[in-house]
């Protein structure tokens, strides 16, 4: 525990010393600290409109100013960060484990196993996101779980499809193979010797896809086939500030540039982590011990 | 080291490509290919720009015709201006709504009703833009003392616009039709028993009781006289009577009309040859095409969205209608059967706040007849907005901010996410937790209007004279009031017209201080033209559209 | 050629698989297509009658049996609502969706490629700090935002400088092409910029993969210059899987279209989509949801033969696997 707790610490520092990495840190860190502010304070209630002022240009009451129902767009803002953190978390956790489950398909060891999930992550992974999520929408309506099934079905098949070549390469390996003919139980090999293999290329993705997952929300939600309606997210502000965008261009600008910002964020995590959790990359790393 | 390529081959090299999700290839993956790739031979060859090229000039050419298109686009926008007064052969009307259908005997919709009522079809009576019932296919009738026998003397020489006559057989066919076929609304005129060619110039009505409403239906679908001996696909095409033929119609772009130039009558000639009607569903859209001259009429234009509009060039009115904008309380459900919690919900709204949020151009309305029908008067006072009036009635009821009471509202999507918003937020302050399910109009029409399934539920009912809603116990509202349905009997009994809107007004009131539901506002749409636009009229235009008296001069 | 065969038989099989998804999420739905045509003022009875006319009232086997037929046969059906066949509806709508993509694609690639190539043959490390942040930046813009951005630039009534039609189609369509492609450009520009972005990125992790590679080294041994040997040789390497990257690209933009056509007023496929599953049109969506999907099966398909036959190092592997 105790040097795993050390290499964390490795990891971070040396993430930090990287511009990008710094950058992600910092922004990731204020995402997650709005998400539990937001539980306790926003400068309005979410129920709060005044009619009266819908549209309003910021002012120090409203520093965003305010959307058409006159609700405070900063309020709605920051209770949505906290919906996009749950749907990008979910969405990895789902893409992942669906993911390395086609892997372990993929380089199982019966012969028609591993060939139809081959033949069928090739044949699935062009039907667009949007179209998993319509068909999705029909039966259960909309809502964050339709994204979140959308969104790991699509991006675990794109992450099957990239850690294949190392999973093999890992699969046939002599020791994956000892170990297998040592009575180690298969799901424990994958797990154990194969996972560990692919963690380089499974980080990336998975911090890449995360960044989708809220590009993806915000288009679907603009669609319909998003988060229901009256739930805080930053693709509700976005959908509902695009209304009158000619009148009122400004309510347009901050939840654009929340997302881009969060997403770069998110781009940049996975390059920087990899970068720092990289023995190879990262000297700090070999003998276990701090850099200097 | 063979073993690697082992592997290789296997593989189906795919391993770098990636959807454009915003996947990177990473410096891993490719050191591993890198490796491989070190060790696979490459074929030599000699011609490898080809595919290049091929792109430089595909991307050139679109350059070449994206810059030819701006340049012809800057042109053609310098050239309007200028002014002559000749009549425009063709008039453009921008309509948000378009009927998804031509087949008005069985599709529903106020925008088919719009559209070919009066332009397209016509019927035994018409409605003039007053909402009052005038001559028709019919130029005079008379009502028997007992109000059960209706005779119509139809005008002479009429024609259908593929030279079909059309003449008594025609009305009373198309009316048994109705009533055989149970076509749309044909329960509007359940008291109509069969209708009778005379001669060739008259028809009778026999009716099972007396109906003072009859007449009025007869305006509407109900009351159309279609063609009896003609084939034709009554979906994609529409054979009628009227100044306009369809000369084609996709429900998704536009509708084109084309004056019929057999037109029977002399009175609602088309002044104007062809008029297009484009169906522009996104409101920006609507503006941007009415302000660059693609429309020359926008109907209706979103409000906020008119006051952009430059004055001098475009003229903005606001049409009374007879839309009603309706929060339907379910008095068969346990917590609304409570008459105070009906009362508090309604004491709670601030209906001014809904209006302004709105853009301000929409009358409040408090009961259940909007302002152009017979029986309206002005019942805002019966429920001002009053929420320590509100609270109170709650707390008589047993709750509170701390103990609220948790409703449902369903409402359909297409009527935007705000009013939801701002429904809920106004009833939070008197301790009503409300949930919002936002849902597609089908599927509200299975949940609330087929199941009555629904607790609070949100409308716009558009039609006029629907009154009967409320007299009709087994329809969604499940507004069951004795009182209410027996004045209703008298008004429809009524042989004159002011003995019928006096009952009328006292079963609205009933209904509306009984609570069933609350009435946010009476939609008034805004139209929007562009000046030489003329004999456009300005009310009730969401439903009447006597297209044959609007000319546009440029 | 097993590879193939195994692949086709795959193809055939999920088209089946894909029409019984369809036409039984279909039926899921709440709501039918009688009740949306008898709207608010309707009886029970009407409703009832309204089905039996329109065959609702027969059983789900037999409704997808004389779906399939027709599908296995050419015939896609016809709206119950509109009363027009389904192929000429999605034929008009496609005739605005499809040109949006290819023009997408084309600024993406216009973009994308010298971007990406430039990234990597630039030695200056400033420079490529510069390449990175754009590719990264540009790629997390979401499509609804950059769209409405550049509405607030270059759109005419709106922008600042208006050169472009804003929202909406022109009424004469493609029977206008320049106005029609105006129309386009705005629409084409907020997807492709997001995607020639994406594009940017696997063009250099491409070419500087191929930049590690020995055939490079190569050629500028023979006596290119390494901007000459990377783009002479270095792209030939890159090229089979830019030409995957690409095809996904296509069907992962939709997405993004879809969001766009919305935001742009355009009648496409998604309009389409969305009134048809409004109005509980199912004869139509079920026609409209397969043929989209079963395009997006092609393109898979011919994305993947296409990397088999331009990658050269697939010759070795096939011999290999004979042997």
């Amino acid at each position: 525990m105790a040097t795993l707790r050390v290499t964390l610490r490795v990891i971070l520092r040396s993430m930090w010393r990287r511009a990008g990495g710094r950058y992600s840190l910092i922004v990731l860190g204020l995402w997650v600290l709005v998400s539990l502010v937001s539980l306790v304070w926003t400068p309005y209630s979410l129920l709060a409109t005044d009619g009266f002022h819908v549209w309003s240009k910021p002012s120090a009451a409203h520093p965003l100013g305010t959307d058409g129902v006159g609700a405070d767009v900063l309020s709605w803002l920051m209770a949505g960060s906290r919906t996009n953190l749950i749907i990008a978390a979910l969405s990895v956790i789902v893409a992942a484990a669906f993911g390395l489950l086609l892997v372990a398909a993929m380089v199982s060891r019966h012969g028609a196993l591993s060939a139809v999930s081959v033949v069928l992550v090739d044949a699935l992974i062009s039907v667009p996101t949007v179209l998993v999520a319509l068909i999705l929408c029909v039966p259960f309506g909309a809502s964050a779980a339709v994204i979140v099934a959308a969104c790991g079905f699509a991006y675990g098949l794109n992450l099957a499809r990239i850690l294949r070549p190392s999973a093999m390469l890992a699969a046939r390996s002599a020791y994956v193979q000892s170990a297998l003919h040592s009575g180690m139980p298969a799901a424990r090999v994958f797990l154990t010797h194969i996972v560990p293999n692919t963690l380089p290329v499974l980080v990336v993705q998975l911090s890449m896809s995360a960044g989708t997952s809220i590009l993806a929300e915000a288009g679907l939600t603009y669609l319909g086939i998003g988060v229901g309606a009256g739930v805080p997210s930053w693709g509700h502000s976005l959908a509902t500030s695009v209304k009158f965008v000619g009148i009122y261009p400004l309510t347009v600008l901050w939840p654009g540039l929340v997302v881009t910002a969060v997403v770069v964020a998110l781009n940049l995590l996975g390059d920087a982590l990899r970068d720092a959790a990289d023995p190879l990359a990262n000297p700090a790393l070999r003998g276990g011990q701090d850099e200097r | 080291m063979s073993e690697n390529n082992g592997v290789y081959g296997e593989a189906d090299a795919t391993e770098e490509k990636s959807s454009a999700n915003g996947t990177e290839t990473t410096q891993n993956a490719a050191s591993t290919d890198e490796s491989l790739n070190a060790r696979v031979k490459q074929p030599k060859r000699g011609k490898p720009k080809y595919w290049l090229w091929v792109i430089v000039a595909a991307i050139a050419a679109v350059a070449v015709v994206v810059g030819v298109c701006v340049a012809r686009g800057s042109t053609s926008g310098s050239q309007t201006g200028e002014a002559s007064d000749t009549i425009s052969d063709t008039l453009t009307i921008g309509l948000k709504l378009a009927p998804v259908s031509l087949d008005i005997r069985q599709q529903s919709g106020t925008a088919l009703e719009q559209v070919l009522i009066g332009n397209v079809y016509e019927g035994l009576v018409s409605r003039g833009s007053d909402n009052k019932v005038q001559p028709g296919l019919a130029k005079s009738w008379d009502i028997s003392t007992d109000g059960k026998t209706y005779m119509f003397h139809l005008n002479e020489h009429m024609s259908f616009s593929n030279g079909d006559d059309l003449d008594a057989e025609d009305v009373a066919w198309s009316i048994n039709q109705l009533k055989e076929q149970q076509y749309y609304n044909a329960d509007q005129v359940a008291s109509l028993e069969r209708a009778e060619a005379v001669d060739a110039n008259t028809v009778r009505l026999t009716l099972s009781s007396p109906d003072s409403n009859l007449l009025w239906y007869l305006t509407g679908r109900p009351g159309l006289v279609f063609d009896k001996d003609a084939q034709y696909d009554a979906k994609t095409q529409a054979l009628g009577s009227g100044p306009y033929t369809v000369e084609s119609f996709d429900s998704a772009d536009k509708m084109v009309l084309k004056a019929n130039p057999s037109y029977w009558g002399s009175e609602h000639k088309a002044k104007t040859e062809r008029v297009v009607l484009r169906f522009l569903p996104d409101d920006n859209a609507g503006v941007n095409a009415l302000k660059s001259g693609d429309i020359q009429v926008l109907l209706p234009v979103n409000a906020t969205l008119a006051k952009s509009l430059d004055a001098t060039n475009f003229k903005t009115v606001v049409d009374e209608g007879s839309d009603k904008f309706t929060l339907v309380f379910n008095c068969a459900n346990d917590k609304l059967a409570d008459k105070r919690v009906r009362q508090a919900i309604r004491h709670a709204i601030n209906h001014e706040e809904i209006i302004a949020s709105r853009g301000g151009v929409d009358a409040a309305l408090g009961g259940p007849i909007a302002s152009v029908d017979p029986g309206y008067e002005d019942l805002t006072s019966l429920y001002p907005h009053d929420v320590s009036k509100a609270k109170q009635l709650m707390a008589a009821a047993g709750y509170s901010t701390d103990h609220p009471l948790t409703l449902t509202l369903t409402y359909a999507n297409t009527y935007g996410t705000e009013l939801g918003d701002q429904l809920r937020s106004q009833l939070a302050a008197i301790g009503i937790d409300l949930k919002i399910n936002y849902v597609e109009f089908s599927t509200w029409l299975k949940d609330v209007h087929s199941n009555g399934d629904y607790e609070l539920s949100l409308v716009d009912h558009a039609d006029s004279h629907d009154f009967y809603k409320w007299a009709t116990p087994s329809y969604y509202y499940h507004y069951d009031n004795k009182e209410v349905q027996e004045l209703y009997a008298k008004a429809l009994a009524a042989t004159d017209e002011a003995t019928g809107e006096n009952y009328l007004k006292q079963a609205a009131k009933l209904v509306s201080e009984d609570a069933p539901a609350d009435w946010l506002f009476s939609y008034r749409a805004s139209v929007s033209y562009a000046k030489g636009v003329q004999g456009f009229p300005d009310k009730l235009s969401q439903i009447v559209l006597p297209l044959w008296q609007i000319t546009y001069v440029k | 050629m097993r590879f193939m065969v195994r692949r086709l038989a795959l193809f055939a099989a999920a088209l089946v698989g894909l029409s019984l998804l369809v036409f039984v999420v279909l039926r899921v739905l709440p709501g039918d297509v009688a009740a949306v045509m008898a709207g608010t003022n309707a009886t029970p009875e009407r409703i009832v009658s309204l089905r039996a006319q329109m065959g609702l009232d027969r059983s789900y086997a037999a409704q997808y049996l004389d779906w399939a037929d027709g599908l296995f046969h050419g015939d896609l059906g016809t709206s119950a609502i509109g009363g027009k066949s389904v192929a000429s509806q999605v034929g008009t709508r496609a005739g605005v969706t499809f040109p949006l993509i290819v023009l997408s694609l084309l600024i993406a690639l216009a973009i994308g490629l010298p971007l990406g190539c430039a990234a990597v043959l630039t030695r200056n490390e400033r420079l490529r700090g510069v390449f990175h942040v754009v590719a990264i930046v540009g790629g997390a813009v979401p499509a609804l935002w950059s769209g409405l951005l550049l509405i607030l630039l270059f759109a005419r009534g709106v922008g600042l400088f208006g050169v472009f039609p804003s929202q909406g189609f022109p009424a004469d369509g493609w029977s206008n092409p320049g106005q029609a492609l105006m129309a386009l450009v705005l629409p084409a520009l907020a997807t492709g910029l997001t995607a020639g972005a994406g594009l940017m990125r696997y063009t250099r992790a491409a070419l500087g993969e191929a930049a590690s590679n020995s055939a490079v080294d190569m050629a500028m041994a023979c006596g290119m210059t390494r901007v000459q040997a990377l783009l002479r040789v270095g792209l030939r390497l890159a090229l089979p899987q830019l030409v995957s990257v690409f095809g996904l690209m296509f069907a992962q933009m939709i997405t993004g279209v879809m969001v766009i056509e919305s935001l742009f007023a355009l009648p496409g496929l998604g309009a389409m989509l969305v009134t048809d599953v409004g109005n509980r049109d199912l004869l139509a969506v079920q026609s409209e949801l397969f043929l989209l999907a079963a395009f997006f099966l092609l393109l898979g398909l011919l994305v993947d033969l296409a990397h088999r036959v331009l990658d050269p190092r697939f010759k070795t592997a096939r011999s290999r696997e004979v042997g």
